[in-house]
């Protein structure tokens, strides 16, 4: 290639790259930086963009919220509408986060647990349903989660399941287990049929062969696939607020969406609550970049 | 067979269950403020549904916003994907950085951009502004011609990631001989991205389209956390208007019926995109 | 084993990271849900507002009776919802606010409990005003005790209207418009009027209710039906006069239908605006120094007249201390919460200390008509409104709200989405009231 071509494409990958960059981590410094404003800063004009006086107030919030017992000479006497006003639902976050936690932990276990033997045996093990197994779990993944939150809010009523964290475990589970299901399949197929074929003349069950063979070898996709589970968990609102009420059971998305809500909350707070929701699952994804792109190779080349 | 039935199972009670449930409900007058009447009135509550202007107003609103966020996440998709194909220094932690609004929730990417569009503190304006682009503040969201496009921009930032993997897996499985015969044959590189990359990566553009057509024809969080259907009615979408009827108005009845079409809508949908898409395979 | 290798990750190293996983979902399960909710004897729930004044009654509460009590607050603008799933969910929950426009709806949905056997609740009523009462009776049944009483005041901003040189503030309607168009002139103010119109379950209704009840409309004729949409009506009128201040005139920002009631509040508050409606409980803030840049320069003046059937009427509302029907049917639980509701809503060891409490530290003001005579609430009005006279007057000018029915939840969202597209001018008055009117009666009628 020519000096100049070179130079030209240099310049259109520089070009691009910024931009993109740009894109993505502008919003999130804006969240970052106006999480560790003050108020008074963020609601004056002009805009600006790096914090004078950077202070970890909010932060210092919700981390180290003491429960104090409030009496007639300890309560603030003032509107909390305007000013630096930190809400008293900041002592919700650490426990949303552990609900958040709890839950996405479970769901990432038994979503692998489920859809590992059902893509083995949709992979494997030839049976007659093999088609229609793969296309009904598929197919209950075009109902909207909205569509879903109310059957699902009076099942579990008639459970007595409403504002459990299990009812969001087995609701997650539902939601997450199709796709993962999708990808160990796409995965597991293009694994040799010989090693597990010469297995099971060794006279290996199908479990045995699970283990041995496919989960050694399907270990890309296996991770991804917690990952996918658990990031789900992480995210999801609609199921989270039709079913949960108190913070016996509620997560993140559902606290912070309370303070957005709120009419008492201030604006770097709401931000600081962000950040507190967004750290954990980009570390999650930063640490595990290799197996998320890995097992998600297969199903998409395959289509 | 006996590995798959969990599964199954699991299946049946949460997703399979709730949709039958949910066509049952729709065919009765439920309505929680009259407790002590569920007339049964077979499809009545779907011909309230198709009678009612304001349904009509969320499918176009739905229909625009879904063409906009999936048409844009594929574009935006394809430019990160092609770049990120290419070998340059610090590639891998652009694609590392790339995840980060992919890992962001929902919920948080709505009340980022909300703040982010807010029309007195907001960065947009503070930023258009310094840059000489806008001569006075924008009301972005409060802008009724505006409010849809910018929540399917929110939509894009989020999506775009997933969308890029897909596209560059498959990008990556284009045979290399299919480039090299096409310069053999004296095409530029317009002609080769032409002629070999796009044709090339119809399966990754298959799952991208259906994939974010499903996920935006049913999309809530946005709507909730930046605009509740507002202003007037600008963003009052298929899914909003659900929540609306069941949650403010109390109509479990016609609520259902809205959520049983939307359902049946995304299905239809998303199969009609593999047999489009997905032929001459 | 070489495929293993192959395939990027070891045994190992997936054991590893489901076991930091896994140390993650532990300590999750360590924090483990508090049992508060189903171990106090009794629940209260609330939007979350006065919270601190809540917690320190409770505090109070406890130790005066030695029952536990569990207390738990939701956002408000979420609040209706929180409280319809929770009711439908049989959430434990036995008393909670409520605002008097879902009275009906939650009557009929039997979620509520009147409270007419209770003596110890209805001994108050001779205490407070006859509205307030009104306010919380169904089909002859009384549902409550008061939280607060309130109404959408007009506040104004003295030091702007001098700089300007306006020795008064508006009368009508017409005048704010003349006296706005000379703030901005002056480059004083870009938007001079302040209207938070933003699709809120609970504002909304209350703001375009005191809009048209000052210009002589009415939602609804006495016998319940619609007539918002008579064209020379105060409805029609009032909405005219919102677009024409939006469109025409430029008084009103354009965003108005995107700022919620506490948006309005801080901008009020930073200095945007010279004139506003805003509930009068937030005239202390706006007069706090720490609160506010213009503390000490915001007054109330009565409601502008509108039009030429104008008034100086504005809306009122009262929000009030409600038990849930369930409740009701544990005799021991329903005991309990009869007590709470009489430490809040009634008397708390013979004074109305809450009530008292609330508008010297919050400014919500009360319907108990005893403490009109208290020397620490005069000194408030005194302090932060500058004497209670023009509020006073404006209280006797007070109306309900005409749409409160079964079905307001209902009409709400169809009033909501056609007013606020006529407001952006994407729609004419007519259509858009028409389009309610119609809501109304089919709703009305059952059709």
């Amino acid at each position: 290639m020519p000096a100049a071509g070179r130079l030209i494409r240099a310049a259109v990958i520089a070009t691009t790259a910024l931009l993109l960059l740009g894109y993505v981590l502008g919003p999130i410094y804006w969240v970052f930086s106006s999480s560790v404003t003050a108020e008074s800063a963020l609601v004056s004009k002009p805009i600006r963009f790096v914090p004078d006086a950077p202070s970890l107030r909010n932060f210092r919030a919700i981390f180290l919220y003491a429960e104090e017992k409030v009496t007639y000479d300890t309560r603030r006497q003032s509107d909390p509408s305007a000013g630096e006003f930190v809400p008293s639902a900041a002592q919700n976050l650490m426990p949303a986060m552990m609900n958040s936690l709890y839950v996405g932990v479970w769901v990432a276990a038994l979503n692998v647990i489920f859809s590992l033997t059902a893509a083995y045996a949709i992979a494997r093990i030839r049976f007659r349903a093999r088609n229609a197994a793969l296309f009904a779990i598929l197919t209950t993944r075009v109902i909207p989660d909205i569509a879903l939150a109310v059957p699902l809010f009076l099942v579990m009523r008639n459970l007595g399941l409403i504002d459990t964290r299990e009812a969001l475990i087995v609701t997650y589970l539902a939601v997450t287990l199709p796709f993962t299901v999708f990808i160990l399949i796409n995965y597991f197929e293009s694994i040799p049929s010989d090693l597990d074929r010469a297995a099971r003349i060794d006279g290996c069950t199908h479990l045995q062969v699970l283990w041995h063979v496919f989960l050694p070898l399907g270990m890309p996709a296996i991770v991804a696939s917690l990952l996918f589970a658990f990031l789900s968990s992480w995210n999801e609102f609609v199921l989270a607020l039709m079913t949960t009420k108190t913070m016996a059971a509620q997560t993140l998305p559902i606290v912070i969406s309370g303070f957005v809500f709120d009419f008492t909350t201030s604006f770097s707070f709401i931000n600081a609550a962000g950040v507190v929701a967004i750290v954990p699952p980009v570390v999650l994804a930063i640490a595990f970049e290799r197996y998320i792109v890995g097992g998600l190779s297969a199903g998409a080349v395959k289509g | 067979m006996l590995l798959v039935l969990p599964v199954m199972a699991v299946l049946a009670i949460v997703a399979v269950y709730p949709i039958v449930h949910s066509f049952y409900t729709s065919l009765y007058d439920i309505v929680l403020t009259r407790p002590h009447r569920a007339p049964f009135v077979g499809l009545a509550n779907y011909i309230a549904v198709f009678d009612d202007a304001r349904f009509w107003v969320a499918v176009r609103r739905t229909t625009v916003y879904t063409i906009v966020s999936v048409v844009g996440t594929a574009g935006l998709a394809l430019v990160f994907a092609l770049l990120l194909n290419e070998v340059f220094p610090g590639r891998r932690l652009l694609s590392i950085i790339l995840l980060i609004p992919w890992a962001t929730p929902s919920i948080v990417n709505g009340l980022m951009w909300k703040w982010i569009y807010d029309p007195s503190y907001g960065s947009l304006n503070g930023l258009l502004d310094r840059l000489g682009l806008i001569d006075r503040y924008q009301l972005w969201l409060a802008d009724p011609d505006m409010t849809l496009l910018l929540v399917a921009q929110a939509a894009i930032w989020k999506q775009m990631p997933l969308a890029a993997i897909l596209l560059l897996v498959t990008m990556k499985a284009i045979p290399d001989d299919l480039y090299r015969a096409a310069k053999v044959d004296g095409a530029t590189v317009l002609q080769r991205f032409l002629h070999v990359t796009i044709p090339g990566l119809r399966s990754g553009f298959l799952l991208v389209f259906v994939y974010e057509t499903m996920i935006s024809i049913r999309h809530f969080d946005l709507f909730a956390i930046m605009t509740q259907g507002g202003p007037g009615d600008a963003t009052f979408t298929v899914s909003w208007m659900i929540y609306t009827e069941t949650f403010n108005s109390l109509r479990f009845g016609t609520g259902s019926a809205i959520a049983f079409i939307l359902s049946m809508a995304t299905f239809a949908l998303s199969y009609a995109l593999i047999r489009l898409l997905g032929k001459d395979r | 084993m070489e495929n293993i290798r192959k395939s990027g990750v070891s045994r190992r190293e997936f054991m590893a990271g489901t076991a930091s996983l896994g140390a993650i979902g532990a300590a999750g399960m360590s924090w483990s849900p508090s049992a508060q909710a189903q171990a106090a004897a009794v629940n209260l729930m609330t939007w979350s507002a006065a919270v601190d004044q809540v917690k320190s009654h409770i505090s109070a509460f406890e130790a005066q009776s030695g029952l536990k009590v569990g207390y738990e607050n939701a956002p408000g603008a979420q609040f209706r919802q929180t409280l319809v799933t929770k009711f439908v969910g049989n959430a434990p929950m036995d008393v909670m606010w409520v605002s008097d426009a879902w009275l009906p709806e939650f009557a009929e949905a039997q979620w509520l409990a009147p409270i007419d056997g209770y003596s110890q609740l209805t001994k108050y009523n001779s205490d407070i005003e006859q509205y307030c009462v009104d306010s919380m009776v169904y089909k002859g049944k009384q549902y409550g005790n008061v939280y607060y009483t309130d109404f959408m005041a007009f506040l104004y901003n003295e030091e702007m209207l001098k700089r300007a040189g306006i020795a008064a503030p508006p009368t009508t309607w017409d005048e704010v418009v003349a006296q706005s168009l000379i703030l901005k002139e002056r480059n004083i103010c870009e938007h001079p009027m302040l209207l938070s119109l933003q699709s809120d379950v609970t504002w909304y209704i209350e703001f375009m209710s005191a809009l048209a009840f000052s210009f002589g409309g009415n939602f609804t004729d006495n016998s319940g039906r619609a007539v918002m949409n008579d064209p020379s009506g105060g409805v029609a009128r009032s909405l005219e006069w919102v677009r024409d201040a939006v469109h025409k005139h430029k008084i009103v920002s354009p965003a108005a239908t995107n700022t919620n009631e506490i948006a309005g509040l801080k901008a009020f508050g930073a200095g945007q605006h010279a004139f506003g409606i805003i509930p009068r409980y937030r005239l202390r803030p706006l007069n706090s120094p720490a609160e506010s840049q213009v503390a000490g320069n915001v007054r109330m003046a009565m409601m502008p007249k509108g039009g030429p059937n104008g008034t100086n009427a504005t809306c009122g509302w009262v929000r009030f201390y409600g038990m849930s029907a369930a409740t009701q049917r544990n005799a021991a639980r329903a005991a309990n919460a009869v007590k709470l509701i009489e430490w809040f809503g009634g008397k708390a060891m013979d004074s109305y200390t809450f009530q008292k409490m609330i508008i010297l530290d919050l400014g919500l003001p009360y319907c108990t008509k005893p403490l009109d005579n208290d020397a620490d609430i005069i000194a408030f009005y005194d302090k932060f409104a500058g004497g209670n006279d023009v509020i006073r007057r404006q209280a006797a000018q007070t109306r309900k709200k005409d749409v409160v029915t079964t079905w307001f939840g209902e009409w709400n969202d169809v009033n909501i989405q056609a007013t606020q597209k006529a407001i952006l001018n994407q729609v004419t008055v007519t259509a858009a009231l028409n389009e309610s009117a119609q809501a109304w009666e089919r709703l009305r009628t059952g059709k």
